[in-house]
């Protein structure tokens, strides 16, 4: 089966000299169809500049990127964006649709770009707003809209050109329990259902449960870690539990490898390991698993 | 996407009206001054328009009348009635002179009538004698008003007194007026002896005014012989020329305001929705649309701020009849079409503002919280 995304060995730098920042540093992954994968990742990580480059909104540095089994590196700005407008859907955290449109003129506004235009997608629109059920709400402009109907606006709008990747960046990010809950399952059964591709990127613990691989992106690098348990250990210096397989900050110290909460707990525990391993304090085991 | 452009437009009914109204405003700043020269233009040809004789006869080499000299010899009327197709040759003298009453002194063609043929002289006559008598003279009923004149007091034409003898109406403007005397007495004013200035010609019926203009000039020696739509033309066109540099610099000005207005209006739009742009981009439209919406929008205020500039030219011609007499406002299709045209100009140029930050919105920003 061919992927609908396929990403090999990105990286995206950003300045120069002392001030170059690798923001994405060599990823590669594969979307294939009826997948839905999530990247996950701290504050800072790179998610949304590799959203980016995922989504043909921003060329990475090297690397290549293709949707569709299309290489975007040979494309240009116009056909980046008529490959946006027909294969790549997106859900941004806020929102962000059209103020001045009413509901159904935002989830038509993507038509405008295909092949039969609006009135070709005005079926397909009316049913896209029954089935996320804003068909009563087709008339009313964003304003008057709950951040769960805005969200729903938003994904009708991603499918109504039927792409084969949805793009989502922290779909369920400003919504409430219940609404959060929705847009998990709608973008569950998009994928699903209809064999699309979704890509989120999520904190969200309910969208990682639905999620057939959740990747977590951390200093610019990926790593998959659906099916690894988490490896909860406690920072020698200042007690905190942390989860060892998504921490970046650690020291190996007489073939065993501590981590640390912050860079401030790494140094203090290089400065003096004996302070924190001798006596009651060492007693305690370094990679401790917290109990479940 | 044009209907989100018309919508993103009206979502801030006020903030439109206002644009729209700053806009009308330039535009109908440069009407007005158009206005103003056309109404005085059409004054200064006023007497030829409205005494409709068919042919004018003048000095051979003078082609107008306004700010003009002409010398025919008197004679020459008798040799003009005498030109087959000619019904009537009325004789005028006349100069270009300032009149003063009542400490004001304004600018004046000063005609010299020798009939009794009214069709010469006053076409609307507003009290007082119809013709004017010896020693006496019709002054136009604005200026009278102006200076204080009634029946009898004294105007000085030309270093010469002579009386109030009647009043005419629409024969006053800023840059022109008409005051009528007897032909006698303007000759001995201006101390021309045997000579006209111009010779009004009455074409028999079914006489073709050029035809009779070309066989007077055959004729008649040393004259030249116009018909009224061409004499006519000649002095409008003179009169719109010496306002014309004038005219186009406050085009220019209203132009160039009404361009900062709308740009600036645009370029907020801009601003404003610089997220949803980001969007639109994100989404796959692509520069050349979004310009064509800015233009769309930029070419929607300035139609409308046209349309209304027009509707508030409408309203001013009979306010400013009413409460500026002297003032001769007209709206003409020449106005119109250049104003319409500058509009047009106004918003290509203006949609043309924000190009550079149309250019760096960036869509990727559409991910950011």
């Amino acid at each position: 089966m061919t992927p609908i995304l396929s990403a090999r060995d990105i990286v995206k730098t950003f300045g120069a000299g002392n001030t170059l920042v690798r923001a994405v540093d060599g990823v590669s992954l594969e979307l294939m169809p009826g997948e839905l994968v999530t990247i996950t990742g701290p504050s800072g990580s790179g998610k949304t500049t590799l959203v980016s480059i995922l989504g043909a909104l921003l060329r990475p540095t090297s690397g290549e990127v293709r949707i569709d089994g299309n290489s975007l590196a040979e494309m240009s700005e116009a056909a980046l964006s008529r490959l946006r407008a027909h294969s790549v859907g997106f859900v941004f955290q806020s929102f962000n649709l059209l103020e001045a449109l009413n509901v159904r003129d935002n989830v038509l506004f993507p038509a405008h770009l295909a092949p039969g235009g609006v009135r070709a997608a005005r079926e397909r629109a009316d049913h896209l707003l029954a089935q996320f059920g804003l068909t009563e709400r087709r008339h009313a402009l964003p304003r008057t809209l709950s951040g769960g109907e805005k969200q729903r606006v938003a994904i009708a709008r991603a499918l109504i050109n039927e792409p084969k990747l949805i793009i989502a960046d922290e779909p369920t990010g400003n919504l409430d329990t219940r609404s959060g809950q929705q847009v998990v399952m709608v973008l569950h059964d998009i994928a699903r259902d209809q064999n699309r591709s979704v890509l989120i990127v999520t904190h969200d613990q309910r969208v990682e449960e639905v999620a057939d691989r959740v990747l977590w992106l951390e200093d610019g690098a990926l790593r998959d870690r659906k099916d690894e348990a988490r490896d909860w250990v406690r920072d020698p210096v200042c007690r905190m539990v942390i989860d060892g397989w998504t921490s970046s900050i650690h020291h190996d110290h007489q073939g065993t490898r501590f981590h640390f909460c912050s860079e401030r707990c790494r140094e203090r525990f290089v400065a003096s390991p004996e302070t924190y391993l001798d006596g009651a304090t060492a007693a305690v085991v370094p990679m401790e698993r917290k109990p479940t | 996407m044009l209907n989100w452009t018309l919508r993103e437009l009206l979502s801030a009914p006020q903030q439109l009206l206002a644009s729209v109204a700053a806009v009308a405003g330039a535009f109908a700043l440069v009407l007005f001054f158009e206005g103003i020269f056309a109404g005085e233009s059409e004054q200064i040809v006023a007497l030829i328009e409205k005494t409709e004789g068919d042919v004018w006869v003048m000095q051979k080499g003078v082609g107008n009348m306004h700010m003009a000299t002409s010398f025919v010899a008197d004679w020459k009327v008798g040799a003009v009635a005498d030109v087959e197709g000619v019904e009537k040759a009325t004789p005028i003298l006349y100069l270009n002179s300032a009149i003063e009453a009542g400490g004001r002194s304004w600018f004046s063609f000063v005609v010299g009538l020798e009939s009794d043929d009214p069709r010469a002289g006053p076409w609307s006559p507003a009290g007082g004698a119809r013709m004017p008598p010896q020693g006496g003279a019709i002054v136009p009923d604005i200026f009278a008003s102006d200076a204080g004149l009634a029946l009898g007091d004294t105007v000085r034409i030309a270093g010469r007194d002579f009386a109030v003898a009647g009043f005419s109406s629409d024969t006053f403007s800023m840059a022109n007026s008409i005051t009528y005397v007897t032909m006698t007495d303007l000759a001995d004013a201006m101390s021309s002896i045997g000579s006209v200035s111009y010779i009004m010609v009455d074409a028999a019926p079914g006489v073709a005014p050029d035809a009779l203009a070309m066989r007077i000039m055959e004729q008649v020696e040393e004259v030249n012989a116009l018909t009224r739509a061409d004499f006519s033309a000649r002095d409008y066109s003179i009169a719109v020329q010496m306002g014309l540099e004038i005219v186009w610099m406050m085009t220019l000005i209203g132009g160039v305001l009404a361009v900062l207005l709308t740009g600036f209006i645009v370029y907020s739009h801009i601003s404003e929705r610089e997220r949803e742009l980001a969007v639109m981009k994100a989404l796959g439209f692509r520069n050349p649309a979004i310009y064509a919406s800015n233009m769309l929008q930029a070419l929607a205020i300035a139609a409308l701020a046209f349309v209304l500039s027009v509707a508030l030219m409408l309203a001013a011609v009979p306010l400013t009849e009413w409460l500026m007499p002297k003032v001769n406002l007209a709206l003409t299709g020449s106005a119109l079409v250049r104003t319409g045209a500058t509009a047009l100009v106004v918003s290509l140029i203006a949609s043309a503002i924000p190009v550079r930050r149309v250019l760096s919105v960036d869509p990727a920003t559409a991910f950011q919280r």
